[in-house]
């Protein structure tokens, strides 16, 4: 029973959509839109032609050839870059060919403001500085032959162990 | 005629010539395209008046492109894309009036016949209800049924108008209607 049902259901809601959907796709416009849209189209026109052209050679050009203002845009931009890069290089050439220009010189003043900064002589080389008559050598104690030797009266701080005084009968 | 008028009237008269040629044109595609202009802009705005201005936009639109009317191979195709994307433009623009609550409109839309005026508005409300349902589709099945409403239009120029496959219509139109179907078994539709 229901499925009997849906068929018809289903033919009934298509009807529907398709009522729904012809109301809007057999829509008539009230009479006389033609003539509106001419008449306003002709206003438009007249607009148009009296309205002042800023560019008119450029329009002439864009209406006459169909030249896109683009392509038209590009092209001139192609042509300066030319003649700039042309006229930059005759002028090296020119230059190159006329004169060979030398280094500069440089002429460094040896007084006055910013002599200091400009000069920098190499600093006179240190003479050496004379020992003083206590002075000698920081291993001179060590520079004798053999063990280093601690003076008999020699003070030995508390606490402090202290090798006994080597004796020469033990040396030998 | 001196020579300067003979040459002056040499270079004004093609000029002219092609001036009146494309107004020519222009009134040739108002009177064959207006009606099926309206109904495409029509099915989007669902008011008498915002689908007329759509028309005149449309054509104001060729006017200004008359020098592109030579290159166009379908006017049809290319005036309904126009109008297409002018409705679409209003109606992202203007979302504060309500479509299809103009029931004026809807029984103005619906054809003149036999029916009495009572049955006219009950059937203009129904449609009005399912025109709202539609609206609840996705863009792309929803667009694909609103074009292949207007009569004058073949699959295959909606497929042109909308940039895609004749085949990819069909699905669209196809689910578009299964879509509206179920939605309207969950409303409830009167018996």
């Amino acid at each position: 029973m229901n499925n009997a049902m849906e068929p018809e259901n289903d033919s009934r809601i298509s009807t529907t959509i398709d009522e729904a959907l012809q109301s809007i796709g057999s829509a008539t416009p009230t009479s006389g839109l033609e003539g509106r849209i001419l008449t306003r189209l002709a206003s438009q026109r007249m607009k148009m032609e009296s309205a002042p052209v800023r560019f008119p050679l450029l329009a002439g050009l864009n209406r006459s050839s169909r030249i896109p203002a683009r392509a038209l845009g590009f092209v001139t931009s192609c042509l300066l870059a030319v003649i700039v890069v042309a006229g930059s290089v005759s002028h090296s050439r020119k230059l190159h060919s006329s004169q060979i220009v030398a280094p500069p010189v440089l002429v460094l003043p040896s007084h006055g403001i910013g002599a200091a900064s400009a000069v920098h002589p190499a600093a006179p080389a240190s003479a050496p500085v004379p020992a003083g008559q206590g002075a000698r050598g920081r291993s001179s104690r060590r520079s004798g032959p053999g063990r280093a030797r601690i003076a008999p009266h020699s003070r030995k701080a508390p606490g402090v162990a202290v090798p006994a005084p080597a004796s020469d009968n033990s040396q030998n | 005629m001196s020579c300067f008028e003979g040459q002056l009237a040499a270079w004004v008269a093609p000029a002219h010539q092609k001036t009146v040629s494309t107004t020519q044109t222009i009134a040739t595609l108002v009177a064959e395209y207006s009606t099926a202009l309206y109904r495409v802009a029509f099915s989007v705005t669902r008011n008498a008046a915002e689908a007329e201005d759509a028309v005149q936009e449309t054509f104001l639109r060729v006017l200004r492109h008359e020098s592109r009317l030579g290159e166009i191979r379908d006017y049809r195709v290319w005036l309904v894309r126009i109008v297409w994307n002018i409705v679409l433009d209003k109606k992202r623009r203007a979302k504060t009036r309500p479509e299809g609550e103009d029931l004026a409109d809807h029984a103005r839309a619906l054809p003149s016949g036999d029916r009495p005026a009572d049955a006219s508005v009950i059937s203009s409300q129904e449609h009005a209800r399912i025109l709202a349902l539609i609206d609840r589709l996705p863009n792309r099945e929803r667009e694909a049924l609103l074009l292949s409403a207007v009569e004058e239009l073949t699959t295959v120029e909606i497929a042109a108008a909308l940039g895609t496959t004749e085949s990819s219509i069909r699905s669209r139109i196809f689910r578009a209607r299964r879509e509206l179907a179920l939605l309207l078994e969950k409303e409830g539709i009167p018996r």
